[in-house]
């Protein structure tokens, strides 16, 4: 299920917060896991049983590390938990690509597995990684209720794209929340502006992208080049940050504090702070349980180099299993390790005007290699936008899809900084009743147009008119 | 206190939105049929064990509560009318063009040169044997052109036009785009609807006349009769936001042959127009009782004369106005027919006796002429 539709917004939303907010005290829990599992099941129901195997796994693990601990036994028992994980995610997310990569390369014809990816497999199993890792190394108490336990890895808000919560972030919480009303206030209110993002920007603005991707590279102008990849630069943005939104904002009203994901990537000025900004709970997961057991940077700036490199594979083939994907991560290892050696602190004596410009393009050429799967079609879009196909700066399909867009381009622009939540802060800091006045009402209005224009294009989705004969 | 009141209406706000709709969306009936976007809308589905399991009954539940959504229509015209705020010039494929036409747009991307190649090679055929004469109407969109959003870039027919003449040759081709174009600054094209207008059709027939050297019977433009002047066509089903109605015209001057007219070898009528569709969204349907698989027409035309005409429904509103030069017409619309056309053909008039008139819009000869045998 999405949240984007009809379905969540109109039948397992109401129902769902109805049923949650009149149980009482313990059984909150029985109705977030019940809920939980309809909403993934709805989508995958065998799915399910897979997502419950890890719960269960995750659960005896963690509980048997507890009663060994100290001994080589816990260990073992992690190595074991972590392989369960990382079997079903390699089996379901991966076996096919190495097959079919084997056989490019070796000719053979291994058949093809051909499963569909279970929804948001890469987000629970790093989510039940971090949990027995922590309670491994006593970062983490364990948890001995199963029930507690499946509410972490299945809750619906952040199952399906994030962010990835520790466990140790919510522990608490699993069994000791309460949301007051300035919670639930904010949590709706960030809900609804997440629901914008996704439905409104995104959706959006990725029409765009979806006419360019489908055009002759080799015929482009570099206007549509641009226009389609920053097009798609905006698009993913406001989708993953949407849904990010989504989440913490239902996790808020459910009185959880799920983790920031984003914090306005797109106005970094370093590649080093893109990813500071840019899906932070992934960066994060991959630093801890990753990069520093690796050595991090404690071990000479040779092996923080190789560090560095492993993390941005694994980063890249965490998003898809792909070429491109592992492209995608190495093209960021490389100005992040260009940026440790000397062009970080180049960076910081130059203008930050050039810091920005330096990080978008990277940025935007990096969506190129991320969005597009084979040799040809990243070299040949790459070439459509340095202008190397020949076809100059301009065209009249440009300049068509640019004069169409651009009024949604600046708003997705101007979406993309702080500055209109800057501009509220300062309505609110002003003090003036006048000021108090606007803020106030402006809280309640905005969030509801957006709302009910969010359910205008989700339903608009479907419009489908039928327009010659009838059968 | 004063946070918790602000805090107790927002959520207010935000939840009531939501359930309010969910409440009415629970209780209201559900509709078979969308007149506006004319199609039949999703009901809801049957359980069955092994549609649970694969997820298709879950798939068609939401399907249906999306078609089903209270006041569906209104939410479209939300959407609509956003996209126009964002200065949008084009909605689901429909240019919103000056003096309140809406536009077709055909992009060159989707008729491939294949796809080109295929039809002619069916065109020819059909032309070969019969001697027929082809007549493909220009869409608005490379007509209207001054009346299109800047640097709007679509499918050239003009070019294609200019193909098939070369192909069939000049014999067989009825120069219909250079009519259309000279009369550009006219209402050749209804306003809100892909079709042509009774007054585009008229100078089509010139075009005809000329190819066909005939001398009587230019119908003159000025002799119109307006049947309604609500007419709101398939583009404005496309966009669905309040546009300036059309007018819908014929040519009395039709009527005054006396015929018979039988549809689908059934039901037979004694007008080529039909007024009861003036009442229902489809006001088109008024010209030849809407689209059937074939039509025959006997007029008091005692000629012998016969005319088959391979149509789309472009043809609906221009078979009345070349059917007084012959005692018989035969109308095929070869979406609806199944069999072999050649053989139908030749089993009502031998080869060689009768005209043949392949008429279509460039769109739809592209997207749909297909016939077998």
């Amino acid at each position: 299920m999405v949240f984007s539709s009809v379905l969540f917004l109109f039948r397992f939303l109401p129902l769902f917060m109805i049923c949650y907010f009149i149980a009482p005290g313990r059984m909150k829990n029985i109705v977030l896991l019940l809920g939980s599992l309809i909403f993934y099941a709805w989508g995958e129901p065998v799915y399910a049983v897979l997502m419950l195997f890890s719960t269960v796994s995750d659960y005896v693990h963690g509980r048997l590390i507890e009663s060994k601990r100290g001994t080589r036994a816990a260990k073992w028992l992690l190595v074991s938990s972590l392989c369960i994980n990382l079997l079903l995610l390699g089996f379901f997310k991966y076996a096919d690509f190495l097959i079919g990569t084997v056989n490019a390369v070796f000719g053979t014809t291994f058949p093809l597995f051909e499963l569909g990816l279970p929804i948001g497999i890469s987000f629970y199993t790093f989510q039940t990684m971090s949990y027995t890792i922590d309670v491994y190394r006593g970062e983490a108490k364990v948890q001995k209720n199963l029930l507690d336990f499946g509410v972490f890895v299945t809750m619906f808000p952040q199952l399906i794209a994030g962010p990835i919560v520790k466990y140790r972030h919510v522990a608490e919480r699993l069994h000791n929340r309460r949301a007051d009303i300035e919670k639930i206030s904010y949590g709706a209110k960030r809900f609804v502006t997440g629901l914008a993002k996704k439905v409104l920007l995104a959706n959006n603005i990725g029409l765009l992208w979806s006419i360019i991707k489908e055009a002759e590279y080799a015929r482009m102008s570099v206007l549509t080049a641009w226009l389609g990849i920053v097009a798609f630069s905006l698009q993913i943005y406001f989708d993953f940050s949407g849904y990010s939104d989504m989440a913490i904002g239902l996790g808020a009203i459910m009185g959880f504090e799920f983790p920031e994901n984003f914090d306005y990537p797109y106005i970094s000025a370093s590649i080093t702070e893109f990813w500071r900004r840019w899906h932070i709970s992934l960066g994060s997961w991959f630093r801890e349980y990753v990069y520093i057991p690796l050595g991090g940077n404690r071990k000479g700036l040779p092996r923080q180099m190789i560090n560095i490199l492993i993390v941005w594979m694994l980063t890249g083939i965490w998003h898809g299993a792909g070429w491109n994907f592992l492209l995608w991560g190495l093209w960021f290892a490389l100005f992040l390790v260009l940026e440790k050696m000397f062009l970080g602190k180049v960076l910081a004596h130059v203008p930050r005007l050039f810091g920005h410009i330096y990080c978008l393009v990277v940025v935007i050429v990096g969506w190129v290699l991320f969005e597009l799967e084979s040799v040809s079609a990243i070299g040949g879009y790459l070439q459509a936008m340095f202008g190397l196909n020949g076809r100059g700066l301009l065209d009249r399909r440009g300049l068509y899809l640019g004069r169409e867009n651009a009024v949604l381009l600046i708003i997705g622009v101007i979406s993309s900084t702080p500055l209109c939540f800057k501009l509220l802060e300062k309505l609110k800091k002003s003090g003036s009743g006048y000021g108090m006045a606007l803020y106030h009402l402006g809280e309640k209005l905005v969030p509801a147009a957006l709302l009910l224009l969010s359910i205008a294009y989700v339903v608009e989705a479907s419009y489908n008119p039928f327009l010659y004969f009838r059968f | 206190m004063k946070e918790k009141v602000e805090a107790w209406l927002t959520v207010g706000i935000i939840c009531g939105i939501l359930l309010a709709f969910t409440v009415v969306d629970l209780i209201k009936e559900d509709r078979f049929f969308s007149e506006t976007e004319n199609r039949i809308l999703a009901s809801r589905p049957k359980y069955s064990k092994e549609s649970l399991l694969d997820g298709t009954l879950m798939e068609k539940y939401e399907e249906y509560i999306t078609d089903q959504f209270v006041g569906r229509d209104k939410w479209i015209s939300i959407k609509t009318g956003t996209d126009m705020l964002l200065q949008k010039k084009e909605i689901n494929g429909v240019y919103l063009a000056k003096n309140d036409y809406l536009i077709e747009q055909h992009l060159p991307a989707d008729f491939s040169p294949e796809l080109v190649e295929k039809r002619l090679a069916l065109l020819e055929r059909l032309v070969d044997r019969f001697d027929a004469k082809v007549m493909l109407v220009p869409t608005a969109d490379n007509i209207l052109t001054d009346k299109l959003p800047a640097y709007t870039e679509d499918f050239d027919q003009k070019a294609f036009l200019d193909t098939v003449r070369e192909r069939i040759g000049e014999e067989h081709y009825v120069d219909v785009y250079r009519v259309l174009w000279e009369h550009r600054n006219e209402d050749i094209y209804y306003r809100t609807d892909h079709h042509w207008t009774t007054r585009g059709a008229c100078y089509g027939y010139a075009a005809w006349a000329e190819a066909m050297e005939l001398e009587e019977g230019a119908y003159n433009t000025d002799e119109t009769a307006v049947v309604t002047n609500e007419f709101l066509g398939t583009l404005h089903s496309k966009i669905n936001m309040p546009v300036k109605p059309d007018t819908i015209e014929y040519l009395p001057m039709t009527e005054d042959v006396p015929k018979k007219i039988v549809y689908d070898m059934t039901v037979k009528k004694d007008s080529f127009y039909e007024k009861s569709y003036l009442d229902t969204k489809n006001k088109y349907g008024f010209f030849l009782d809407d689209n059937h698989a074939f039509v025959e027409i006997k007029t008091n035309c005692k000629n012998g004369k016969s005319l088959f005409v391979i149509k789309d429904s472009y043809a609906n509103c221009t078979v009345p106005l070349l059917a007084m030069h012959y005692e018989k017409v035969y109308v095929i619309d070869l979406r609806f027919m199944n069999g072999k056309l050649i053989p139908f053909m030749e089993g009502y008039e031998k080869k060689g006796d009768m005209d043949v008139l392949i008429l279509y819009n460039c769109v739809h000869f592209l997207e749909e002429f297909q016939y077998y045998g």
